[in-house]
This record gives structure tokens, sequence and C-alpha cells, in this order.
């Protein structure tokens, strides 16, 4: 092979060729037609909030105080406690049901195909139900934390469990075969061979599936447990400063869950493994 | 080829020269093809050969000099630029072929599209075509479906739909498997013989030597030698091409 | 509470929240569908600050957490004086978030078109619009098939947000609260709303799949 050009490029610019002049002068000038108009609706965006008065100091000037953020850090401190906890339940519940699921018992492994597509096809919220209006009816008392955990934990395990059996399916079919006809046993080779490079291939899809997780636990008002939302929620009714809340918690959030994909991609590269989604 | 010194040429190129950042890729390159001409460029990997043939579509732009088909500079973009293009066929490593498309229909679409012919026609064009390189069976198939080179196969008939001027071929057999390149080389000779205007990179020196009327000596980007494949083969001027030869004849 | 006693005071309600769910599934995947295509026309232009734009869309509202979206929409909104309907709120919620997935899977469709077949349709002289109607578009379309599948479903679940505001009638969530707080539902009164949910899913489901399995391009 002399192929010396540079061979892997995205679409996104193959889609192009390198330009001619007339097209070099019609891209610059679509560039700044569209600069202007990205430019405009912002400042559209920006002028809703100045004619309505959102700029005016007594909205902004508590961020300011170290007690607003001390506060708002105790609520993430909640959201990541719930998060962690949920995140570490799924992990061991995902790696269950998709163990049943390729195990050669039939009845064992069509319940946790069904438990598992179960979960993946419902609301989070219809699950903090089961666990805020629901379970108390049976006379089982749950702390707000666990009301929010647990649904969280069951909503992600049915993704979690595909995101398993993806990485399982990646194990190429002759490492099974190998070990197999070294005399290992079906068991030994599923926990010693197959799971071992199955968690490498999923380890960034697992990060990734994080996410998810902290984007339910924003629900814990629901249930009244202070979070990250909740805490802001009371910033909100302190200082009577909705808008400008609303935006940075969105916006730290935003941030939060930019950081959690980075790594995740980050992740990928440094393992060469791709994202399964 | 007595002609070959007063005729127009098809395709010509004069001092081109072309960086891939700091590398220089293409060095003063000055060639030109006359029509039923069939070029063969080879040397060895990273000596711009590929990139010479990529460049005379403009699928590889060029840093300066001229590249000239019929006597007309290349155009640079737009309809022109696709025009030209329509009457120069190409041939890829990779084959390329449309892979949600039939056969049938990888061959139909740039006559139907570009050239405006009836569907009926362009399936007549197109099945005359795959006759010809010996894929007609598998006209329904999908690229999946068949061989390499097959694929290969189809993606020339892909190219001759179009009743190019001359044919450009990028390592056509490179990425064939040893059984399968003879079929599509078996296709180009009969190209040649039926006088295709051709330029060839290709690593299969047979097949320069009994096909070629010019073979063309490439290295760090620049054209090192040139002459009839008999005298290049037989008599090498430059240490690099006698290198370079000593070197594929060890395999 | 048995299942006949539920039903009977409030099957009315529960098939009334399924359509409603259904409806509002329906009108926001196809608003997504719309916003989907035009949020990746600009992620593929060749004007960068549309590139800019259409990509920190996508950053934003896949990464935005649906109730902090929902609650901005239903409540910073209004201080901005832009006042919705309840409903519209829930829909223009799923829509935002539900498009940038969207957005995502279509640049993953057009990403497995390879750059090689778009060269060779180029050098057989094909005109840019004809690359992206006869060789970019139909590919991506067609390898996009499971993953929009997928998003359907998410955006059915997205809808579940309608349970946060009050919506008449309510939707398969909210009624599920809207029953409890009435009465004491048990376990039941969950599970019907579950499998309202799982049901369509299932189906959902099951059609994309024999979509997927005609369309699908081998390579």
């Amino acid at each position: 092979m002399s192929t010396s050009a540079p061979a892997s490029r995205s679409v996104r610019d193959a889609l192009y060729e390198a330009p001619g002049p007339r097209t070099r002068r019609r891209v610059r000038i679509a560039t700044a037609i569209s600069l202007i108009l990205v430019v405009a609706a912002l400042a559209a965006i920006g002028y809703r909030f100045y004619i309505t008065g959102q700029f005016a100091p007594r909205y902004w000037t508590f961020f300011a105080k170290a007690t607003t953020w001390k506060f708002l850090l105790q609520g993430f401190a909640g959201t990541v406690r719930v998060a962690l906890t949920a995140g570490a339940i799924a992990l061991a519940l995902g790696l269950l049901l998709m163990l049943g699921r390729i195990s050669h018992v039939k009845a064992l492994s069509t319940v946790c195909r069904i438990v598992t597509d179960f979960f993946r096809s419902l609301p989070s919220l219809l699950l903090i139900y089961f666990f805020f209006l629901i379970v108390p009816q049976y006379g089982i008392k749950m702390s707000s934390f666990w009301m929010l955990t647990l649904p969280v934990a069951l909503a992600a395990s049915g993704v979690l469990a595909e995101v398993f059996r993806a990485g399982v399916n990646a194990v190429p079919k002759g490492q099974v075969e190998a070990a197999l006809s070294l005399g290992m046993s079906p068991l030994r080779t599923t926990f010693k061979i197959v799971l071992p490079q199955a968690i490498r291939f999923v380890i960034p899809s697992l990060i990734s599936q994080l996410v998810v997780v902290v984007k339910d636990t924003t629900v814990a008002y629901v249930v009244s447990y202070p979070d990250l939302m909740q805490n802001a929620r009371v910033l909100i009714t302190n200082y009577d400063a909705l808008v400008s809340v609303y935006f940075t918690i969105a916006i730290i959030y935003i941030l939060i869950n930019y950081a959690i994909n980075q790594a995740s991609i980050y992740v990928s590269h440094r393992l060469g493994v791709k994202i399964i989604r | 080829m007595t002609d070959a010194t007063t005729q127009q040429p098809l395709i010509e190129l004069k001092h081109v020269d072309k960086h891939f950042g700091s590398l220089h890729v293409l060095r003063d390159i000055n060639l030109s093809i006359v029509p039923g001409e069939v070029v063969v460029v080879i040397g060895p990997s990273g000596s711009g050969k590929s990139t010479l043939c990529r460049a005379i579509n403009r699928l590889e732009t060029i840093d300066s000099g001229e590249i000239l088909i019929d006597g007309k500079p290349l155009p640079q973009e737009g309809r022109e630029l696709a025009a030209m293009r329509a009457e120069l066929g190409m041939v890829f490593q990779q084959f390329n072929l449309f892979s949600h498309m039939t056969v049938l229909e990888n061959v139909m679409l740039a006559p139907t599209d570009v050239l405006g012919l009836s569907r009926e026609e362009a399936r007549g064009r197109a099945m005359s075509l795959l006759e010809r390189v010996g894929v007609a069976e598998q006209a329904e198939k999908v690229p999946a479906q068949i061989s390499g080179g097959q694929q290969q196969r189809v993606a020339i008939a892909r190219a001759l739909a179009m009743h190019p001027r001359a044919m450009l071929f990028d390592e056509p057999t490179s990425a064939l498997d040893p059984e399968m390149i003879n079929e599509v080389l078996e296709v180009m000779i009969g190209l040649a013989r039926q006088g295709m205007t051709m330029v060839v990179v290709t690593h299969e020196m047979n097949f320069a030597r009994r096909v070629a009327d010019r073979v063309v000596f490439m290295a760090d980007g620049a054209i090192v030698e040139e002459g009839a494949p008999d005298a290049f083969f037989d008599h090498p001027q430059t240490q690099r091409a006698r290198d370079f030869l000593d070197s594929i004849k060890n395999h | 509470m048995g299942l006949t006693e539920l039903l009977s005071l409030y099957g009315q309600n529960y098939l009334q929240a399924l359509l409603t769910t259904w409806l509002m599934t329906i009108e926001s995947f196809a608003l997504v569908m719309i916003i989907a295509v035009g949020i990746t026309v600009m992620r593929v232009s060749p004007m960068r600050p549309l590139r800019v734009a259409g990509d920190l869309y996508v950053q934003v509202f896949r990464n935005i957490p649906g109730v902090a979206l929902l609650i901005i929409v239903v409540y910073a909104l209004p201080s901005l004086r832009v006042v919705l309907d309840y409903r519209v709120c829930v829909v223009v919620t799923t829509v935002l978030l539900g498009s940038a997935f969207g957005s995502e899977n279509f640049m993953s469709g057009i990403n497995t078109v390879s750059a090689g077949q778009i060269e060779a349709a180029r050098a057989l002289g094909l005109s840019f619009s004809k690359i992206l109607r006869r060789i970019v578009i139909p590919q991506a379309l067609r390898s996009c098939v499971l993953p929009m599948t997928n998003l359907l479903i998410a955006v059915m679940l997205t809808t579940a947000l309608g349970s946060q505001v009050p919506l008449n009638p309510t939707e398969l969530t909210g009624v599920v609260s809207y029953v409890n707080t009435r009465v004491t539902g048990g376990i039941l009164a969950f599970l019907i709303s579950a499998i309202g949910y799982a049901g369509t899913a299932l189906v959902i489901g099951a059609v994309g799949n024999r979509i997927d399995k005609k369309v699908r391009i081998y390579r």
C-alpha cells in the first residue's frame, strides 16, 4: 500500500472536497451571515433577560456569598451520594441480570430477560412513585434517601444489564472455544475469560451511563431529599430569584454531565474500546 | 507509438507540486499521456504515485503547477469539475461500491443521474458491461454478497458505464486476495487492447511489462525514470530504479 | 383494592392516560425528527458558527436533566414573559431533549457512510446534492432505524415529565399519583401504568426490528 493521503477523516469533512476559489468565497460569505444570525439569536435571548429585569443585581449578588455555594455544595454532596449508591446497586444488579440472561437455565434466562426489558421500558418517575406512593401502603417505611436511590438504581440496572451483555457479545468466540478446549468448565470460562474482557470493553459505556443516573437523581424533590436541585429550590424561596438560580443550576448539571461524558470518551481512547449506548 | 510525440496529449501535468504538511509528496511532476496510451506508474510505498493518480481528477488538490485535460486546465469546482470527472473513469484500491445498492444499481446510478439516460438505456448499458467483466449473474446482489475480485470488476464496469475518455486505476489489485488478482487484471488487459487510455498505479510488474506503453517510476514524490517497459525492466538507468526492481525480485 | 374494583373506578382514567401518553409521544417524536434534521444540517454545514451552535445545542440538551429543563420551561420562562400551556411545556421539554439525541443518531448514521464511497460518487461526476441524496442520506437513514426506535421509546418515557405539572387529562405516570391520592391503589395501581409503558415499548421495539431487518445495509 502506498497511500500517503491522510486516511481516516470524519465523514463530516469527507462530505466536502477541498473548495475552489468560488466555493471558498461563497462559504466565507455564508459563514459571515451565519455568524450574524447566531449572534443575533443570542442577543435576542440576552435582550429578553434584560427587558424582564433578570440582570438586576439582586438576582445575582447572592452568588457571591460563600453561604450560597456552601448550601449548594451540601446539595451536590447529596446528589453524589445518591448517584454513587444507585450506580453501585445498578452495577451489581445489572451484572446479575445479565449473567442470568446468558445462563443456560432456560427459566432463569427468560425471567432475567423480562425483568431487564421491564425496567428498561419504565420512566424513572414511575418507579419513584412506586417507592414513594405504593410501597408505604404495605407498611414499609423507607427514608427519603432510599425512596430516591432504589428507583434510580432499578431504572439503571436494566440498561446496564444490556451494556454488560453487549460487552460479553464483543468477546471473540474463539476465546471461549480455546478455554473450553483447554478443559476449563463453562462456569470457569465465563468468570475467568469472558467477564474480565467484557468488563474492560464496557468501562467507558458504564461511565457514560452515570449521566443517566445523575439526571434521574434530580427528581429528589418528589421525596424531599436534599440534593442539588432541592437545595436550589430553597435558595429560590430565600432570595426570590427563580430565573438566575435555575439557569445556574442547569449549567452546573450540564457541566457535570459533560465532564462525565468526556471522561468516558477519554477512557475509551485509553482502552481502545468503543462506547456502547 | 510513433505518433505519441505529435498528438495532443489527453492528460498533461506540468510542474505539479504538492505537500502534505511538511511532506513533499509531489515534486515537479511533468507527464503527458496521449489518447490510447497505457501508462503504468510504479514505485515504492509513499512515493506519491497514488496522490499523482488522484490529482488527475482533483480528488487531491495540488499546490502549484498545472493539470490539463485535453489541453484545458482541470476545473477547480462546480459543474465544470463534475463534467470533467464524468469523462475520467476511476477505480479505487478499496472498490468503494455503494453498499446500499445492488450491483446493477451501482452501475446504473451515474448514467441516469449524471448523463440523464433513461432507466432502460442505463440498464441495457449496465448489463452489457457486467457481461463484459463477467459478473452479470451477480447483478441483483449487493456488494457485501460478492467477492473482492467481483466487486472490483463491478467497480470497473461502473466507471466504464460513463463511456470515459480515460481510466485511472489507483492500485486496483492491492486489496485483493492473490487468487482474485488475475480476474481483475484480465479485464484491464482487455480494456487496454481495445485502445482505452489508462493510467495504472500498481505493484503488478508482469502486468506493466505486458500491457504498458510506458512505465513511469516514482520515488520520494518525483518521477525518477520513465521509458518503454522492456527497456525499463531490463536496463534501468538509475540506481533508485535498480534497487527497487531488485527489492521486488527477491520476493 | 382488587383489579376489578380499581378498573371499574379508574379504568377510564388509565385509558385516557395511556392515550395521552401515546399522543404526546407521537407529537413530540414528529417534532424531534424535524428539529433533529435541522440541527444535524447545521452541524454538518461548512459554516463554522452553525457547526458550533449545533454542537452546543446538542451538548446542552443531552446533558441537562429533564426535570431541570421542565422546571425552567414551566417556571422560568414566564419570568421572561414566555407563558406556555402546561401540556405544551411538557412537549417542548421532551422535544428539546429528544432532538439532541436524534441529531446524535443522525450524525452517527452519517458517519457509517464510508469516505471512499463519497469519493467514488464524486469521481463519477455526481454533484454535491446528488451525492447527499443518492449516497449519504439513504445510507445514513437506513443505519438510523434501531437508534431511532430506541429514541422513540425514550421520548415516550420522557413524556412522564407530564406527571410533574397539572395536566388534564393526565398521562400514564401522573395517573398513578392521581389514583393514589384518592384510594389505596396498591401495587396494581402501579402495574397498570407499567404495563402500558412496557407493552408500548415492546410493540415499538418489534416494529423497529422488523424495519431494520428489511433496510439494513450489509457491509
